[in-house]
């Protein structure tokens, strides 16, 4: 059963797959490198991006849990800033305030497009997740399908909308808007491969002075589904702090499990009809 | 330790008392000592935007399917007497058909929005399957009402009659099995929790409650009309199997969904659930049907159960798609189900 679904899904699946279809290699792909440990909460990142993607506000919700009033991504919220404050009234040198810019991760293997019925959301030249809004038709499956949680239906226009990476700086060799407005480089732009390395060395930097630091979306448990993030992120604390899942599926994953349950029951629906209709036939 | 810089501060908080401390970080309200499990508890996930329009498509649509099953099976494997289920099951399927794509399109907002869905196939996307798997059984469900029209002599020729019976049969059954199945594969085939702990039952309930509400609609309507009661019979006898397969799925769901499964079945929606889909849409109409299958039915009141049951089963059906939509909302809402229970 397995077989046969890799087999079938492989020959109509847009999305790059573990094996098989190979994506160009015309350059890396771009993405972000959001180090937690440097940002300081000052939400540029959200107010540019806001600016740059003419989105509308989200209204004047006062959380009363923090200086996130935020919330959560969304539609209209492609970039926001977590505020974690962690005191500790028993040692109050070991409170920390920490904050985390969060986005869409640009998954390899994105639940998202994999999901997409009409083909709207695609992988561009820069190696992002991208939905194009004149193709999307609003059906708001993605939106379910996301393990991050990212992308959401605008309401008014009707169709999924989320972090394009900037799609249109990027096209005229600009880094995305969050990234420019970060005043203290927590937010870094560039190919994925470059910022990896300056990763690894600042976890390393981090460790060797004695705090915690840890990569979330370049090998660990969190990309067993999605694959390595072309968005990842420096955290000094366990994911599920941030609001980042610990365990994302691939929503994909069910499918052979599901496609096999409906088989059997179709099959033995039908059994069991032909049955009771030749059974019960007048003179049998 | 090194020397203490914020000490100070915190050290104010030392005015509240012990018990205010212990429960201020127990509660995420502010504040989190090193022991926070969410941020605020704020949902990871976004849920669904579906409203009624897609339980009652799941709903419409895997009853039209089963409907469109059953007059395909009395046609090919039922005798003369079956000719009113034929009749029946044709138009209601058709009937059903259109009245899923009124509800697509009333979700979608706009007719062309659904044409967007027929640019690409894409068989990794449940919704493409289902979009096609639907489109091919309403111009099928579409085929065989003209033939049934022709047939009634509601019309004297039938324009499409040139296609042949073979694959427009198959196509059609296919199809029709497919309609009741994608549904629940659809739900399952997500990020949301409470969802994806069913991808063994959902596909399968859905398609036992389409077979169980087919029958009960078929039924009824017999009953209406000038039905034979050994059709009524063959249809009572499949429900009753469906009905006690699917209320056995759906306590084997509980059983495996572990605590992500407590939106479906914890609280006053699972008391729903279990109140109206296991006992009026299951066990009421098997009740019914029971004296029936021992062929001790009385002669009298046979059009009062037959609308009971289709009464009852129908409603048992709604409810159970109602849920399990609505349960996949608060699912996504609920960061633990997500962070602290891994697949």
């Amino acid at each position: 059963m397995r077989l046969l679904y890799e087999g079938l899904t492989s020959v109509t699946c847009v999305s790059r797959r573990r094996r098989g279809y190979k994506y160009p290699p015309v350059r890396s792909d771009t993405g972000f490198f959001t180090d937690v440990t440097l940002c300081i909460g000052c939400k540029a990142c959200e107010v540019a991006c806001k600016q740059w993607n003419q989105l509308p506000a989200d209204g004047y919700t006062f959380s009363a849990e923090s200086y996130d009033n935020t919330g959560r991504l969304s539609a209209t919220t492609w970039r926001h800033v977590a505020f974690v404050e962690q005191a500790d009234r028993i040692e109050p040198a070991a409170s920390r305030w920490m904050m985390m810019s969060d986005v869409c991760k640009h998954c390899t293997y994105a639940g998202c497009m994999e999901a997409c019925p009409t083909g709207a959301i695609v992988r561009n030249e820069f190696g992002d997740v991208y939905v194009q809004p004149d193709v999307c038709n609003g059906c708001g499956y993605c939106v379910p399908s996301c393990p991050f949680g990212v992308v959401a239906v605008e309401p008014k226009e009707g169709v999924a909308q989320k972090c394009t990476l900037c799609y249109d700086r990027q096209k005229d060799g600009m880094e995305p808007a969050c990234a420019k407005a970060c005043p203290t480089d927590a937010i870094t732009f560039g190919p994925v491969d470059e910022l990896r390395a300056n990763a690894q060395r600042r976890v390393e930097k981090l460790l060797a002075e004695g705090r915690e630091a840890s990569l979330y979306g370049i090998d660990g448990e969190e990309t067993r589904e999605t694959g390595p993030l072309n968005a990842f992120f420096l955290l000094p604390d366990r994911p599920e702090v941030f609001n980042l899942p610990p365990h994302p599926v691939l929503p994909s994953r069910f499918q052979p499990a599901a496609y096999s349950s409906a088989l059997v029951a179709a099959t033995a629906l039908a059994v069991l009809g032909v049955a009771v209709f030749r059974g019960l036939r007048e003179g049998a | 330790m090194p020397s203490q810089p914020h000490g100070a501060a915190f050290g104010a908080v030392g005015d509240v008392s012990p018990d205010a401390v212990a429960a201020s970080l127990g509660r995420n309200d502010g504040g989190f000592g090193r022991a926070q499990e969410t941020y605020f508890d704020h949902p990871v996930l976004h849920k669904a935007h579906w409203g009624w329009e897609i339980v009652g498509y799941f709903f419409a649509g895997g009853m039209a399917a089963a409907s469109a099953a059953l007059a395909t099976l009395a046609d090919a494997a039922g005798d003369p007497r079956d000719g009113a289920l034929v009749r029946n099951g044709r138009y209601t399927a058709l009937a059903g058909a259109a009245v899923s794509g009124v509800l697509l399109i009333a979700d979608l907002g706009r007719p062309e929005r659904f044409i967007a869905m027929m640019r690409i196939f894409k068989l990794k996307s449940p919704m493409s399957v289902g979009v096609y798997a639907f489109s091919a059984f309403s111009a099928t469900a579409g085929l065989a009402a003209l033939e049934q029209a022709r047939a009634d002599g509601t019309i004297a020729r039938n324009p499409l009659g040139w296609i042949p019976k073979g694959p427009r049969v198959a196509v059609h059954a296919l199809s029709a099995a497919l309609m009741a199945t994608y549904t629940g594969v659809l739900v399952a085939a997500t990020a949301i929790p409470v969802w994806y702990r069913g991808r063994r039952h959902l596909p399968a309930i859905f398609a036992l409650s389409a077979a169980s509400t087919g029958c009960a609609l078929q039924n009824g309507l017999l009953a209406l009309g000038a039905g034979s009661p050994a059709t009524s019979r063959k249809l009572e006898v499949i429900e009753t199997v469906a009905a006690a397969a699917e209320g056995l799925l759906l306590l084997d769901y509980e059983r495996t969904a572990g605590v992500p499964g407590k939106a479906l079945f914890g609280g006053a929606r699972g008391r729903r659930l279990k109140r109206m889909t296991l006992g009026l849409g299951l066990a009421v109409p098997a009740l019914l049907a029971l004296p029936g299958l021992f062929g001790r039915h009385p002669k009298r009141g046979r059009r009062l159960r037959g609308l009971v049951t289709a009464a009852c089963a129908l409603s048992g059906g709604y409810v159970l798609r109602e849920s399990v939509v609505h349960a996949g909302r608060d699912s996504a809402d609920d960061p633990r189900a997500y962070l602290q229970h891994p697949v």
